[in-house]
């Protein structure tokens, strides 16, 4: 099984989330996550799904299907290595007396996460990262009491030198944040 | 001071309150600038603002009331598919727009251009259950090309040209949208202009292909030893017989068609050599296993048509000419793929190719008609006694109608002999539900291409289990006068599927008989006249008083009740594994 990450540019309507993601369960692809937001240009959704599948050939087909929907703009499909991306996750944790202590100089310099939130006998630690650190990290704090755990889903952009938004047909006339 | 009060109430009455037309007004306005000429329908709760401005429009836009919107879905596609042009289709929120889900979905894999217009409750009431409220954009999501839903009056031009817009370009398709009640009744707050959409940002089908995919085609189909052009439905909605026929004339390629690639070239042309697929001619399936480049055009592979893909035409090169991308590579791998309209495209390629002449080649693909004509054709034709064959009906329907009519068939045994035995002279002449295979489809269908097609003659072929799904049809067809021609071909039986009980399932005949009504009775009940024909040596009267009936006419012909379909590719195996009995 092969990680990817599949970026897809819409126009922001109502329903579009569902249209996308019918075709995913039409072929029983199964999501491992999604995010979606305004990108850089007014008007135009970013939705990032990350899948794991063993064809190529079946990904490419799903893209294309993808492509089809009326409202989509473009869509591109990665590996791992042709992006950067990352992830976010917030962990509560329980400080009641009696617990064990949690060691914040470990925590921050070694696992390069930090508490975000004390509450009277928890604390929220959000930790960034791509799912391997986020792992390494749950299993160190997770000799804590975890409360709450969660996970974003990914967020990615690609390595090449363009931006992405270059690949929109060309006569948009998007309006760009500042 | 009487002089001031006369003068007071026309000041009054000058002063400018700008009042503008209504959603239902708006979208009438709308369907008149599209050109929209008929609209196939049924009224109901959610719907009627539009039905009382249709009221006003009846001098402009013909409205025919169907008797379940279903059949108003199959009207609008059998009215499409001999235009060329969206079929429109009006209903109302809930049940009526649940009826017209089979006909979208058909229409949608079929490549059918088609707007249907759908009324849903008001904004206010949306998601509250509301009396006759369903989720038709949920529900009709996956089987529209695109869908939408209006909630205010502003918003109909501008949808409805897109709706026709996206409709009728690129590979065709259904477009539904959802107009609720409230967008109906509300004013405009502006004045109704309508511009006709040629463009939208993030739909951009391309129309004429890229050269360096055109010349590389060239040049496989230049150095082909058995080139072997595959045609669809593709051809002729992009209405490029001329360009076709041209191409395989200067090539000397020998054309077979898919099922609904029927009736894009003459059966008697010398190129033709049959149709492909499950039931499709002996030579055309067989020869695919031979051929070095394949020249597919607008068509998808269907299963039907290659059988186990994995085993399909393993050592042939592949050129694919198809204006949908995401049809490239998606069954079969296409070496050479040329994404565009077939029009365009073999206007493009027709310079670049050689001319040529696959005389032995072609005569390769003759051996196997003499093969088939052996085992089949000539034993069906000539049969001396028993009950009539329906591979006898349909060639004499051929030979009476000079193979120009438009045949409207259903879905099963039927449909495959229509397809067998007709010689089609004309394109446009094979209307019927290929990749849904929709049991029901053919009646109001041919209604439907009959409105759409009033200079020509349509046959309807239907089966005695099809006619039953969507009878109630005959209704629409008496009271709009249309004189559509029916046949059903009765063999008392679910053929197709009986077909493959005593084929694959050792005869065990599961649930595929029936007991059916008089069809006769029931037409005449509709005020249709008809009659049954069981004798061979009535079956030419029978035929001709069909045939020469002012207005529409049921002919029930009683057929051999267990008849098989051949040659048959049996689901799964390759096409080489066809079998002749």
């Amino acid at each position: 099984m092969t990680t990817y990450t599949i970026c897809i540019f819409t126009e922001n309507t109502i329903g579009l989330l569902n249209r996308i993601t019918i075709i995913f369960t039409r072929r029983r692809i199964n999501i491992e996550s999604l995010t979606v937001s305004e990108t850089e240009r007014k008007g135009v959704s970013r939705f990032t799904i990350v899948i794991k599948h063993e064809s190529r050939e079946e990904v490419e087909k799903l893209v294309r299907q993808i492509r089809k929907i009326v409202e989509v703009l473009a869509v591109f499909g990665y590996l791992n290595d042709e992006i950067v991306y990352n992830e976010i996750a917030l962990f509560k944790i329980s400080t009641t007396l009696g617990n064990k202590p949690l060691d914040v100089e470990t925590i921050n310099q070694q696992y390069k996460a930090w508490v975000v939130y004390w509450g009277l006998d928890y604390v929220v630690i959000e930790k960034t990262g791509n799912d391997t650190e986020i792992f390494e990290f749950f299993n160190y704090i997770k000799r804590h009491d975890i409360l709450e755990f969660v996970r974003s889903g990914r967020v990615a952009v690609g390595k090449t030198e363009k931006g992405l938004v270059e690949y929109l047909p060309e006569e948009a006339e998007w309006e760009h944040y500042m | 001071m009487e002089a001031i009060a006369s003068v007071m109430p026309e000041v009054i009455e000058t002063i400018p309150v700008p009042t503008y037309i209504n959603g239902s007004h708006a979208l009438m306005q709308a369907l008149v600038a599209e050109g929209v000429e008929t609209i196939f329908g049924y009224p109901g709760g959610a719907i009627m603002p539009v039905y009382d401005a249709l009221y006003d429009f009846q001098e402009r836009i013909n409205h025919i009331l169907v008797r379940h919107e279903q059949g108003a879905g199959h009207a609008a596609e059998g009215y499409a598919r001999v235009t060329g042009r969206a079929g429109v289709c009006l209903v109302t929120s809930g049940p009526g727009a649940t009826n017209l889900v089979t006909a979208i979905a058909d229409a949608l894999i079929d490549s059918t251009p088609m707007v249907c217009i759908v009324g849903q409750v008001a904004k206010k009431l949306l998601g509250t259950d509301a009396f006759q409220e369903a989720d038709v954009m949920g529900v009709t999501m996956p089987i529209t090309k695109w869908n939408y839903q209006i909630t205010s009056a502003d918003e109909v031009p501008d949808i409805i040209s897109k709706a026709f817009y996206i409709a009728q370009s690129g590979r065709p398709g259904p477009v539904l949208i959802d107009i609720t009640k409230s967008a109906q009744l509300e004013l405009m707050t502006k004045p109704f202009t309508y511009e006709r959409c040629q463009t939208i940002i993030s739909y951009k089908p391309r129309r004429i292909p890229k050269q360096e995919q055109v010349e590389a085609a060239a040049q496989l189909i230049n150095n082909a030893k058995k080139p072997y052009l595959l045609v669809g439905h593709g051809v002729q909605i992009a209405k490029a017989e001329e360009e076709l026929k041209a191409f395989a004339e200067k090539t000397g390629i020998p054309v077979a068609t898919t099922l609904l690639g029927q009736s894009t070239i003459s059966t008697d042309h010398p190129l033709y050599v049959g149709w492909l697929g499950m039931h499709g001619n002996y030579g055309p399936n067989v020869m695919t296993d031979e051929a070095d480049i394949i020249i597919a055009i607008g068509m998808r592979f269907d299963d039907r048509v290659t059988g186990d893909a994995s085993k399909y035409i393993k050592q042939a090169k592949v050129v694919h000419i198809e204006i949908d991308p995401s049809e490239i590579d998606k069954i079969i791998h296409a070496d050479a793929p040329v994404v565009g309209d077939a029009k365009e495209a073999l206007k493009a390629l027709l310079p670049l190719v050689h001319p040529n002449d696959h005389t032995i080649w072609r005569n390769e693909f003759r051996k196997y008609d003499a093969i088939e004509n052996e085992a089949i054709t000539i034993p069906t034709l000539n049969t001396p006694s028993g009950k009539i064959r329906m591979g006898e009906v349909i060639d004499m329907l051929s030979r009476k109608t000079k193979g120009e009519a438009v045949l409207v068939t259903d879905v099963g045994q039927h449909q495959m002999m229509a397809s067998r035995y007709y010689q089609f002279r004309r394109p446009n002449s094979l209307v019927t539900s290929g990749g849904m295979g929709t049991m029901g489809f053919a009646l109001p269908a041919a209604f439907g291409a009959q409105v759409g097609a009033p200079d020509r003659q349509v046959v309807a072929i239907i089966g005695d289990g099809c006619f039953q799904m969507t009878l109630q049809e005959l209704g629409t067809i008496v009271q709009n006068k249309q004189p559509v021609k029916a046949i059903i071909l009765n063999n008392n039986f679910l053929g197709m599927v009986r077909q493959w009980q005593q084929l694959f399932h050792e005869r065990r005949y599961s649930f595929v008989e029936l007991q059916n009504p008089d069809f006769i009775t029931i037409a005449r009940g509709f005020g249709m006249d008809g009659q049954t024909c069981s004798e061979r040596e009535n079956l030419s009267t029978a035929l001709d008083t069909m045939l020469n009936h002012d207005g529409p006419f049921l002919l029930e012909v009683i057929v051999e009740t267990e008849e098989n379909v051949f040659p048959m590719v049996p689901a799964g195996t390759s096409v080489s594994q066809i079998r002749l009995k």
